[in-house]
């Protein structure tokens, strides 16, 4: 009964009802979908970072990523490579080679983290090839070969076919040089790859990067002697979810070795998904504050201009919890009805959205900064949903005490000589 | 029987800053069966006491039984059960929920009381039957002429089975038929069913029918009339 009298009640001011509605619903809406586009954009952020850069499990000398000393190295890679390779879980693994060192050109000269990849594995790994932007990819048969990004390459005035010198230390700490020739020009739409990383064969780096005499013939040494060594081992799985369970199995096959899984790699990736995270919250607690406003005046005045049936209803004997759940019932109702209209629009927004994404090249530039694309595909997680579902929820829900106290603490004489 | 026993009834509005004596100790005792109306001019104190006598508001002082039980003592929560249970109202205006339909408006109270459903039908059925409003049970209030949104409320009041009916000057709005028609049903309910009646009223059209008339004067009975008719 009270459920009837609470929906009919709705429908008395079928404007006022209808207009509550629609603005709760587009509130709902304008919030899923911006909520579904900061997520789109952490959510490209990171898989950005792990297609193009991390992967999602990186293996290095332990000592390595405090100052990236090549001399910090991996050994015995190709066994590890087999073994890794051999996993179920694992799409494609690579090793690399890496230098800190510096490129030059005959105008200027630049500090880079020097990136020998095998081409072939890298391929599957990052799918780098995808980011070339003019130029070629490595060919197998070509040597001293090297992939600019098309920043650098304005930095140091050079163009496909130019040669520039790539400074840096061999193992022993021996400062070594070689020229490189460039083939390919690369954009990953990450400022700070692009600007940070050059790419050569790991061949072509090892051959400098490896004295070519050793005199020990520990493992180490002969890892060296036969060029198999790596600076790091990158990781590609067929699901992220993997990544834990991976990376456990790893640390117990490889004992001695570090084993990082991307939010270790790339600490940035946690703070910014926080980031978001809180943010968001932000958002919807502002959209509550404003929607709980709307929802008291509207149902302020729907128990304000019923003074006198309230108090027709409480003199024949309706109690005060029936009129208080009543009135807390028409505001839920209220709700009930606009939320899922929003989130209805929202969802087929997104829906719409998700393949084609957002197109920001307008702001590029300022995104790019931040490692971000420049098309956003909106993502609207389950979860997401469900927050801004409760959310309504309790934004109604508050909102109806306080009129419904009103309505309770109305008195029935009052109210009926009331004119 | 007694159903309303008022003992020394005294009403004081505002007794800490201006006291108005709404009632100066009210004796009135109705018997089941009666017909009565509780006239007055303005601020005599007509409301107050049928504010009282329905369990609306409470005494300053004095006590009042309302079927054996002394409302006096009881909470507010208590006394809505109480009014629920005892009392059928009937006011002026804004008596029924524009929401429901006439059948669902006569069925309210019983709802309340969680009453089987057979039950409700059966009594609302003969209700509307004893209103004449037998073809309107599907229709808002909205859809009705005042009259018979009169008669509505003398058939929710009834179906609880009260132990009398509060009439707050019910045919004030309505025009002379629709207040004759509305008088004769209640009128015929209460000589064939011996329901109570007590009315405040101004209308001479009710106070001619009455065979009880109380006259209040200053917040004090003046005159308490019984009729042979």
């Amino acid at each position: 009964m009270l459920f009837k009298i609470a929906w009919r009640n709705i429908w008395r001011s079928r404007i006022r009802s209808v207009v509550v509605i629609l603005s709760v619903a587009i509130g709902v809406w304008a919030l899923s979908f911006v909520l579904s586009f900061s997520n789109g954009i952490t959510y490209t952020y990171i898989s950005n970072a792990i297609r193009d850069q991390l992967s999602h499990l990186q293996l290095h000398n332990p000592k390595f990523p405090e100052d990236k000393n090549s001399k910090f190295f991996l050994t015995d890679v190709s066994k590890k490579l087999d073994t890794i390779r051999q996993m179920p879980e694992v799409e494609a693994t690579t090793a690399r080679a890496i230098a800190t060192g510096m490129v030059s050109s005959a105008r200027t000269a630049s500090g880079v983290k020097i990136v020998g990849v095998i081409p072939a594995s890298e391929m599957k790994v990052t799918h780098f090839e995808k980011n070339i932007k003019e130029g070629e990819y490595f060919k197998e048969d070509r040597h001293n070969e090297i992939l600019l990004s098309e920043r650098t390459a304005e930095k140091l005035k050079v163009k496909l076919r130019s040669r520039v010198v790539l400074t840096f230390q061999n193992l022993d700490g021996d400062i070594t040089t070689a020229a490189f020739r460039v083939v390919g020009l690369f954009s990953t739409g990450n400022m700070i790859t692009d600007e940070g990383s050059v790419y050569v064969k790991a061949d072509d780096l090892k051959k400098n990067l490896i004295p070519q005499t050793s005199e020990s013939d520990s493992l180490a040494a002969q890892s060296v002697v036969s060029q198999d060594i790596a600076q790091e081992i990158a990781i590609y799985l067929k699901d992220a979810k993997l990544v834990g369970d991976v990376k456990k199995k790893l640390q117990a096959l490889f004992p001695g070795t570090l084993v990082e899984d991307y939010w270790q790699l790339s600490p940035d990736i946690e703070l910014y998904e926080t980031q978001i995270h809180t943010s968001n919250n932000i958002i919807i607690i502002i959209f509550m504050l404003a929607l709980i406003f709307g929802i008291i005046n509207t149902m302020l005045m729907a128990v304000l201009e019923r003074y006198k049936e309230l108090g027709m209803l409480m003199a024949i004997g309706m109690n005060k919890v029936k009129i208080f759940t009543m009135i807390v019932l028409e505001t839920l109702m209220l709700g009930l009805v606009a939320a899922p209209l929003g989130l209805g629009l929202g969802l087929l927004t997104v829906h719409l959205l998700q393949d084609k994404g957002i197109d920001l090249k307008a702001f590029a530039a300022g995104l790019e900064r931040f490692g971000i694309s420049t098309t956003i595909f909106p993502v609207l997680d389950p979860g997401l949903y469900a927050r801004i579902a409760l959310a309504v929820l309790i934004t109604t829900l508050l909102a109806s005490l306080y009129p419904a106290r009103k309505a309770v603490k109305l008195d029935p004489v009052e109210a009926l000589h009331k004119i | 029987m007694s159903v309303i026993v008022a003992k020394h009834l005294t009403k004081i509005y505002n007794p800490k800053t201006v006291p108005v004596n709404a009632l100066r100790g009210v004796d009135l005792t109705i018997e089941k069966g009666e017909f009565t109306a509780i006239v007055g001019p303005s601020g005599s104190g007509k409301t107050t006491l049928l504010n009282i006598i329905g369990g609306l508001d409470k005494p300053s002082d004095g006590s009042i039984r309302v079927d054996n039980e002394d409302i006096t003592q009881l909470s507010d929560n208590e006394l809505i059960d109480f009014r629920q249970k005892k009392i059928g109202f009937v006011f002026q205006s804004y008596n029924l929920i524009p929401v429901l339909t006439v059948e669902e408006n006569t069925e309210f109270v019983m709802l309340l009381q969680k009453r089987p459903k057979a039950e409700r039908e059966k009594r609302v059925a003969e209700l509307l039957d004893s209103v004449g409003l037998s073809d309107k049970k599907t229709k808002r209030p909205n859809q009705l002429s005042g009259g018979q949104q009169q008669r509505v409320a003398v058939a929710r009041a009834l179906a609880p089975k009260p132990a009398f009916i509060l009439a707050d000057e019910p045919t004030a709005n309505l025009d002379s038929a629709s207040a004759s028609n509305l008088l004769d049903i209640m009128e015929k309910l209460n000589r064939e069913e011996g329901v109570t009646f007590v009315f405040s009223t101004h209308d001479q059209r009710v106070i001619d029918r009455a065979r009880r008339v109380v006259t209040l004067v200053d917040g004090a009975i003046g005159s308490d009339e019984i009729r042979g008719n």
